[in-house]
């Protein structure tokens, strides 16, 4: 049962790893959080959901996911971050959780307040590995998150976008200098920080069986949580901060009481900002 | 003339005529006529005992705080069946009227609003209040001010019980649903091992799966394997993986749920995803939320039971339903206080209870026999046993609810009545 339960909190886990890497993306690139980032993840699980209402199968429903929130996210860029450039440095934290509110409202508009179930578009198989049992959909979302990650660490070390990316999060005016053409690398980041949103989004609706649009606030600040562990700005940090909330949430329920759940996160949470600020991996060199 | 003597009502008679058999048949005569005295009297009674333009009902409900949903619903059931009976000729000719007063889910003001009832609206009795822990202070105020009240949710036993003779409650206690619902859930699926997951935040939802169905397993010979540490998650949990893991290595024979119908639904959608194939049962909280709807084929054969569910379509429960409706519109009109609940019904049988009280006591709802009058309704209900109402029979000796359970199972995504 133990191995059973640690493929659960994988799955789980791989959730947030998808929410965090967002996260942190955008942190390492302009040193600044996107609040709306939740926002961004709540919503691509409403698209994902609608087209598959529509009959769409689940691959259709992803990629809209993950185009609809790309775009959610580099309107946010927009419309937060690139006119506030010069304002306080509090500025853009501020418009993105107003900005998140309003998504919140939007969809509370679009999609209504009561919970939302994903219907089951493909009968659900069941894999026996010795004492283990997968199901199909354990199967999807752990191959499609790990894939992400894997892709989303290769891109930023081996593709010319990428090491202009880390270019530009050690220094803007640098990398500018060099030849790179800054607007368009931090508009690509906030893409790629929303499509994994989008994506994990789609994932979670499939592993939580219905979606609110309030499902963004806890996922946001889990998201958050697992980029502290693992450290801020640390893109495998992330990914690994967030499997391991995932497999502590899961053991949680399997071995202790579930009201001690949160209380266990958001206090690893708080031990790490004051004991161990640099998470497990360390923090990326940062601008002086 | 002495010798003439006045008999009863005006009768002469004289010594003479006072052999037996004639003292006999005067007796007889005498007797006819106080029954026939009594039954013009009491024909009287029928035609001219109320007065005044309207007979006044209170209901002292949580309309705000977090009870308002359910609260409101309550109002417009109590509501409804004012209105049922004002369209039918009010009570005896005479109109009700209800004064609806806002417990704001909280014991104190539940105090304020029983004496502004009682003292301002002058009502004859209250329908309410919704909580245990409001009826706790206001049982005690209602028999010092003696004036009925009749909750319509409380189910924490012995309440009632403490509070003779004015406290009532038309409610049925979980712990009578789920002894219902796990002796068929039993007979059905061969239950001889059972596990017990729970709602550790939701309250009743709490104490069904730590109190009740543990002691109705062990009492109906199931053994229960979860023991007194059940698998446990919070209301509003997102996903059940880990807990559902754990149930499926226990290996029951089926599983008792403390849970509202929302995370019934998430609870059960799991464990078939993750293959199991175990019957699933709960009681009133669980046939809350839609769960045959939107369940689908994963939450075919679950049990629960209620004193009462939307989906009984008997005449009563029609009328019942097509009143509601009407008073949802004129009253709270709003998503969340659309469709009936069992609450709701309890509100609208203790509305008629209180106008055949008034009917059959010969209350006279005159200003100076106000105080008389509420005792003749604590009296009529002291020994109302057979009520005909909704899903109501009338209270026990100690002032609690008499109703029938209905074991429901989901079938073809519906809640449908157990039978046999």
């Amino acid at each position: 049962m133990f191995v059973q339960q640690l493929i659960n909190g994988l799955m789980l886990g791989s959730t947030y790893s998808l929410i965090a890497l967002g996260y942190t993306l955008v942190l390492g690139l302009l040193e600044m959080l996107n609040i709306a980032h939740g926002d961004v993840f709540m919503f691509g699980a409403f698209l994902g959901l609608t087209l598959a209402m529509f009959g769409a199968p689940l691959y259709v429903a992803v990629i809209a996911a993950l185009l609809g929130a790309g775009i959610l996210s580099v309107i946010i860029e927009r419309s937060c971050f690139r006119p506030l450039r010069k304002a306080h440095f509090l500025g853009p934290l501020l418009s993105t959780i107003a900005f998140g509110i309003l998504l919140q409202n939007l969809a509370t508009q679009i999609w209504g307040s009561e919970p939302l179930r994903y219907p089951q578009t493909t009968e659900i198989a069941q894999f026996r590995l010795g004492p283990v049992q997968i199901s199909s959909i354990q199967v999807i979302i752990l191959a499609t998150s790990l894939l992400l990650m894997m892709g989303i660490d290769l891109f930023a070390r081996k593709t010319r976008m990428g090491r202009a990316m880390r270019a530009t999060s050690e220094n803007q005016i640098n990398a500018s200098l060099l030849g790179i053409d800054v607007n368009r690398v931090i508009t690509f980041t906030f893409f790629a920080s929303g499509a994994l949103a989008g994506v994990a989004g789609v994932l979670t609706a499939l592993v939580y069986l219905q979606i609110t649009p309030f499902i963004g606030i806890r996922q946001g600040l889990i998201g958050m949580v697992a980029m502290v562990i693992g450290g801020l700005g640390n893109l495998r940090g992330a990914m690994i901060g967030g499997i391991m909330i995932g497999i502590i949430e899961v053991m949680n329920d399997a071995y202790l009481t579930a009201s001690y759940r949160d209380m266990i996160i958001f206090g690893l949470f708080f031990a790490f900002l004051v004991f161990k600020p640099e998470g497990l991996f360390g923090t990326t060199e940062r601008r002086a | 003339m002495s010798e003439k003597q006045v008999g009863p009502y005006g009768l002469t008679t004289t010594q003479e005529e006072g052999d037996a058999m004639e003292s006999r048949a005067r007796m007889m005569i005498a007797l006819l006529c106080v029954m026939g005295l009594g039954l013009l009297t009491a024909g009287e009674l029928r035609a001219q005992a109320i007065a005044g333009k309207e007979v006044r009902i209170g209901a002292a409900l949580c309309i705000t705080g977090h009870g308002a949903n359910v609260g409101k619903r309550e109002a417009i059931g109590a509501q409804a069946a004012v209105d049922v009976i004002n369209a039918e000729g009010g009570v005896n000719g005479v109109p009700l009227k209800l004064f609806i007063e806002d417990t704001a889910s909280n014991p104190q003001e539940a105090v304020n609003v029983v004496r502004k009832l009682t003292a301002d609206h002058k009502v004859l009795a209250i329908v309410g209040p919704h909580y245990s822990s409001e009826a706790e202070a206001t049982f005690p105020l209602g028999n010092q001010l003696k004036i009925v009240q009749i909750c319509v949710a409380s189910s924490k036993p012995g309440l009632s019980a403490a509070n003779r003779p004015y406290a009532f409650r038309n409610t049925l206690t979980e712990d009578k649903i789920g002894d219902a619902v796990v002796k068929a859930f039993k007979k059905r699926y061969n239950i001889k091992k059972a596990a017990i997951m729970t709602d550790i935040k939701d309250a009743v939802s709490k104490s069904v799966g730590t109190v009740v169905l543990p002691e109705a397993f062990k009492a109906n010979g199931i053994e229960v394997i979860t023991g007194t540490d059940p698998v446990t998650f919070q209301t509003n949990d997102t996903q059940f993986t880990a807990q559902i893991t754990k149930l499926k290595a226990m290996n029951p024979d089926g599983v008792g749920l403390g849970a509202l119908g929302p995370d019934a639904l998430n609870i059960i959608t799991e464990a078939r995803r993750q293959g199991m194939t175990q019957p699933f049962m709960g009681t009133a909280p669980l046939m809350e939320g839609e769960v045959p709807q939107k369940g689908g084929k994963a939450v075919e054969g679950t049990f629960s039971g209620t004193i009462w569910d939307r989906s009984d379509d008997s005449p009563k429960s029609q009328k019942f339903k097509a009143a509601y409706e009407k008073a949802w519109q004129k009253l709270y009109t709003g998503e969340f206080t659309k469709l009936p609940d069992y609450y709701a019904v309890n509100a609208y049988d203790a509305v008629f209870m209180i106008a055949e009280a008034i009917k059959k006591k010969g209350v006279t709802n005159k200003p100076e026999d106000l105080q008389k009058d509420r005792e003749r309704i604590m009296e009529y209900f002291s020994t109302l046993r057979t009520f005909d109402g909704v899903a109501s029979k009338g209270f026990n000796e100690v002032g609690d609810g008499i109703k029938d359970v209905q074991v429901y199972e989901i079938k073809g995504g519906m809640w449908v009545a157990v039978k046999d």
